[in-house]
């Protein structure tokens, strides 16, 4: 019996179901085809030596030993790429936050600062690269010619090793406005009566910023969090055509390792073997930040159904 | 259950996408003949801008004059390499590509020998024959020449003006270039006398080792003897030291932007400065390379020229193409971008009496005879790498690592 009428409902929810995959099937091809098909053949790569040029060899795990035991530029390329996603993501986030604070002023002219501020995002990583080169140029740069109104001499930005991690962090930042957006409409939609309230109860701007805005907004900062981790791992726009890897090789991020290996040095199977590892390694830190979220993001909806009692008292008093 | 539903339609989705791949590989296949009949044949080129206007203008002229084959241009620009690399991967290669780093793609690369045979000697001797050498691997030829660049010395007329300096002359060594870029250096303002690469590309400098009687690797492909020979650390200590004495500089690229700027009197390049130098307008002159005390002014060179690929169906037409490619007509079409390679084409147009261009062709004639570390060492894009790195720490000023040391260290 119970086998019928489970039966029944699967087909039935079966042919109410397809209309909406029908209507998804364009992205499910294209991820199928272009996202996974890929994703799935190199991992199926990274088990073989493939010059390119010639016939691909299966060789196992060879391309992962070697990673881990005989490459000492892929340790390397980890650590540097950490260091600068440890210093580039709470940067990035924090301007992003004040420019999102600044541009939810009611001012006039907000609406040309908007889009300001915005505008890097628009633009094409390849432009970026190069108006920075222009500006990082130590010799003729306009960074240092600013610089030396002010009686600094500026650093070789692109040609010190010390220098160059923190010129890839300073241009990266430059393309904060696609967060700053997130964070201006997050922002935007928090109910003015919560900071009405707040000031009635006599809390200053920045008791009402940490008791108010941060709150309200951290599912947008754990989104936020998440992108730019990943952002940062797989940099290399920026690298391949501002630093070349350079200054001795001090910005020679993991992306760019991938990428030379496939396509410098015509090793496909071991730049497979290179790309798994870094998605390995974002899952898992993805994987991290989503178990920690817990603790300190809130969602609007476990304020309502566990929120102290005196709130909800609140809110049964504005629905009234 | 849910789950159960969701997994069988991702089946079916994945059933369906890898029949979308088997058509479109059996599509892929019918379609090197076009609905007239005609072969079609894939070329790419790097080319950008102006460059492949006329190229596709050429190919224009070329199909029309041709029932039987049409040629369809794919302009791969800056990503080139790239994408021929992924091309060759997926056995996708354009049928005709340009090529210059024969030693990288040799595998995927139809040998020309037995068609250049077919045409004879003359046609073959036509070409300068320092580009052969450029254009094979492994003693075989694998494209037809279409430019090339030597490496000269551009100086900037008006600062040598200015400092009341003799333009400089072919013939002259390292040491008269060091006494000139003194002599035109101004601290006041701000004029160097000289700029190189603080990170140059291994494959251009080893002209300099050459030009002091010595190179990267012997003919076996060993570093060690040879990288770190005596005469090799002199050349390290040359630059390092031209920088360290204040008078030349390093630049972060090639040194086009620092010439650009107006303040910079000499730097070596190649004939890629012509143009945009002359567009920044810079009054500039071009001279042979210096020589070494011991040694004799030679370059490398930078060339481009045409291959099949190996995977190609059609090869015949696809000759007849690059053959076309390469002609007389061709070069003279070429001309304002790339240095001819024909020496007919050369006398006809008068290229030895031209002031400029023809520094490149006497560059040319005695840099005959060398063969580039890349095109003797197997993985030379991993030694390239290490080599940049060492380099690299020899001339970076916040190193400046002791040539000796940092080349033995090379070499181990």
């Amino acid at each position: 019996m119970r086998n019928i009428t489970t039966k029944k409902t699967k087909s039935y929810q079966l042919v109410n179901r397809k209309v909406p995959y029908l209507f998804i099937l364009p992205w499910i091809i294209g991820f199928l085809v272009f996202t996974l098909g890929p994703l799935i053949l190199s991992l199926i790569m990274s088990f073989y030596n493939w010059p390119i040029t010639s016939e691909p060899t299966f060789v196992g795990i060879d391309n992962y030993k070697t990673m881990f035991t005989a490459d000492p530029q892929f340790y390397k390329s980890i650590i540097i790429t950490l260091k600068f996603a440890a210093i580039f993501v709470p940067l990035n986030l924090a301007i992003a936050l004040i420019l999102a604070l600044l541009i939810t002023q009611p001012l006039k002219g907000m609406k040309f600062f908007r889009t300001i501020f915005y505008l890097p995002a628009v633009v094409s990583g390849v432009a970026i690269s190069i108006i920075w080169g222009w500006i990082f140029n130590s010799e003729y740069g306009i960074l240092n010619y600013l610089l030396s109104f002010l009686g600094i001499e500026g650093p070789r930005w692109l040609v010190d090793p010390k220098w160059a991690l923190l010129t890839i962090v300073i241009a990266s930042a430059w393309g904060v406005g696609i967060m700053m957006l997130i964070f201006y409409t997050n922002i935007k939609g928090i109910p003015a009566e919560l900071y009405e309230a707040a000031a009635i109860d006599g809390a200053g701007p920045f008791r009402q910023f940490f008791s108010i805005t941060i709150p309200s907004i951290t599912p947008t900062i754990l989104f936020n969090v998440i992108t730019s981790v990943i952002g940062a791992l797989q940099q290399l726009t920026l690298v391949l055509l501002l630093t070349g890897g350079g200054p001795l090789k001090s910005t020679y991020f993991y992306g760019l390792y991938v990428y030379n290996n496939a396509f410098k040095h015509h090793q496909l199977g071991y730049a497979s073997a290179n790309a798994w590892f870094m998605f390995i390694v974002i899952l898992v830190l993805t994987m991290l930040i989503f178990k920690t979220s817990s603790t300190w993001v809130f969602y609007e909806n476990e304020v309502k159904k566990e929120g102290k009692k005196g709130r909800r008292k609140n809110e049964n008093i504005k629905r009234i | 259950m849910k789950f159960v539903e969701f997994k069988s339609v991702f089946f079916l989705l994945i059933a369906v996408m890898l029949l979308l791949v088997g058509c479109s590989s059996s599509a892929g296949e019918k379609s090197d003949t076009t609905k007239d009949g005609k072969v079609k044949l894939r070329f790419a080129t790097w080319d950008v801008g102006d460059d492949v206007t006329l190229q596709q203008d050429m190919i224009d002229k070329f199909n029309e004059s041709h029932d039987d084959i049409e040629v369809v241009l794919e302009s791969y620009g800056s990503e080139y390499d790239t994408k021929i690399t992924a091309g060759m991967g997926a056995k996708d290669a354009p049928d005709i590509m340009y090529m210059w780093n024969y030693p990288q793609y040799k595998d995927a690369l139809e040998p020309l020998d037995s068609y250049l045979e077919k045409e004879g000697d003359a046609y073959k001797d036509n070409f300068y024959e320092t580009l052969w050498n450029y254009n094979s691997a492994d003693d075989e030829i694998l494209g037809l020449p279409v430019g090339y660049t030597t490496h000269v010395v551009y100086y900037n007329k008006a600062l040598f003006d200015e400092a009341g300096v003799d333009y400089p002359k072919s013939g002259w060594s390292w040491e008269d270039l060091q006494d000139t870029a003194k002599k035109v250096a101004n601290k006041d303002s701000k004029v160097s006398g000289f700029a190189f690469s603080g990170k140059p590309d291994p494959y251009d400098f080893e002209m300099f080792l050459w030009s002091n009687g010595t190179s990267y690797v012997d003919k076996e492909g060993n570093l060690k003897g040879n990288l770190n020979s005596e005469k090799s650390v002199e050349v390290f200590e040359m630059f390092q030291n031209m920088a360290k004495d204040g008078y030349a500089i390093t630049t972060e690229g090639s040194g086009t932007t620092e010439m650009k700027s107006g303040k910079v009197a000499m730097f070596v390049y190649g004939a890629w400065g012509l143009t945009p130098l002359k567009e920044a307008g810079i009054d500039y002159g071009v001279v042979e390379l210096p020589a070494f005390k011991s040694g004799k002014s030679v370059s490398i060179l930078s060339s481009s020229g045409i291959s099949i690929s190996k995977n190609s169906k059609h090869k015949d037409e696809a000759f007849e193409f690059i053959k076309f490619w390469t002609n007389e007509d061709a070069n003279k079409e070429r001309i304002g971008f790339e240095l001819p390679v024909l020496k007919s084409v050369v006398e006809s147009e008068q290229l030895e009496q031209d002031e400029v261009k023809s520094v490149f062709y006497s560059m040319l004639e005695q840099s005959d005879g060398y063969t580039p570390a890349s095109f003797i060492v197997e993985d030379w894009s991993k030694v390239s790498e290490n080599l940049q790195y060492t380099f690299e720490s020899m001339l970076n000023p916040s190193t400046l690592m002791n040539p000796k040391e940092a080349l033995n260290s090379a070499v181990e």
